[in-house]
């Protein structure tokens, strides 16, 4: 037999391959792992959107908003008003809560606002990436 | 009414796996699993490690599914991952021989109960080297180019062990086999 006829019998050879006769199990088995480690990214990805959403609620409530400046106009200034009492009793809701668990001393070293903010901004897109990923996958 | 899993071609369960279709995947596997399965024991890998190695270049697979753009099977594909993982994982292990080792002078006829040409039982003849570039080439579609550099081989080297385990082959394999002694006809 030539090396012209042998190659493609060779290529036809390695084309054909028996029904093994775990198959089903085999395709259970990987199945499963798809199952698992999708679970453990979903888990992580939940616990790294509730680290940030904590981090984010914490530090939007140490904001200096500045709204209730004395140069602003009259409406500016009930609506400062208001918005800063409405924060200081969300402020005061969510640091009771976190001391609840045991974090009212969170604090994050000599970190400036700004950069703070961006941390926070960063987990909110995590939680939202998180969103989708968990409806991709409902889906 | 949606299509039945087992009435989807290829590619259709390929595009669904890649939106996150596990179920879609979970019928490529059952479809492919075992030529997947198939070429790493002819590569030369034992029963479960052949059987892990399929089970994370399948894994690996629906991870890359949107990098599958039907342009081969989606066998021939997961067989590519699979043999690049295999290679991998013996790297760790061993070097590849690069000298051409002696070769064997067994060339009894390689058939299996029913008389037909048996390929598994042939490539135990060959050297593991032989073996590995010959199913590379000739099972997972790498080229010479792709082999030497998955097993960090001489372009030569390679088309040195290829052809040598072809020899070995025909000389099995071919139907007159056995009767004539060494028939190595090189076209």
């Amino acid at each position: 037999m030539s090396a012209d006829e042998f190659d493609p019998m060779i290529e036809r050879l390695f084309a054909r391959s028996p029904q093994m006769a775990d198959a089903t199990l085999f395709a259970a088995e990987v199945e499963t792992k798809l199952h698992s480690s999708s679970r453990v990214r979903t888990a992580a990805l939940t616990v790294a959107g509730l680290i940030g959403g904590i981090i984010a609620v914490k530090e939007s409530m140490n904001l200096n908003l500045h709204l209730s400046d004395s140069q602003a106009p009259v409406a500016g200034r009930v609506i400062g008003q208001g918005l800063q009492a409405a924060s200081v009793n969300v402020q005061s809701a969510v640091g009771s809560g976190l001391s609840q668990l045991g974090l009212s001393d969170l604090t994050f070293g000599s970190m400036g606002a700004m950069q703070m903010f961006w941390i926070a901004a960063g987990a909110l897109i995590a939680v939202a990436a998180a969103g989708v990923v968990r409806l991709s996958q409902d889906v | 009414m949606p299509k039945a899993l087992m009435d989807q071609h290829d590619v259709e369960l390929a595009a669904l796996a890649a939106a996150g279709g596990r179920r879609e995947f979970g019928e490529l596997v059952r479809r492919h699993g075992s030529a997947v399965r198939s070429l790493l024991r002819r590569m030369g890998a034992q029963g479960s490690e052949a059987d892990d190695v399929a089970q994370d270049a399948f894994l690996q697979a629906f991870e890359k599914c949107a990098e599958f753009r039907g342009e081969g099977t989606f066998a021939a594909w997961v067989k590519r991952i699979a043999a690049r993982l295999y290679l991998k994982r013996k790297a760790k292990d061993a070097r590849y021989v690069a000298e051409i080792e002696p070769g064997e002078e067994d060339v009894a006829p390689a058939r299996d109960q029913a008389g037909l040409v048996d390929l598994d039982e042939a490539l135990k003849s060959l050297s593991e080297t032989e073996r590995l570039c010959v199913s590379l080439c000739h099972g997972a579609g790498l080229s010479h180019p792709e082999i030497a550099a998955a097993m960090n081989l001489p372009l030569g080297t390679v088309k040195s062990h290829v052809k040598r385990g072809l020899d070995k082959l025909r000389a099995r394999l071919s139907p007159d086999a056995g009767q004539s002694g060494r028939s190595t006809h090189v076209g």
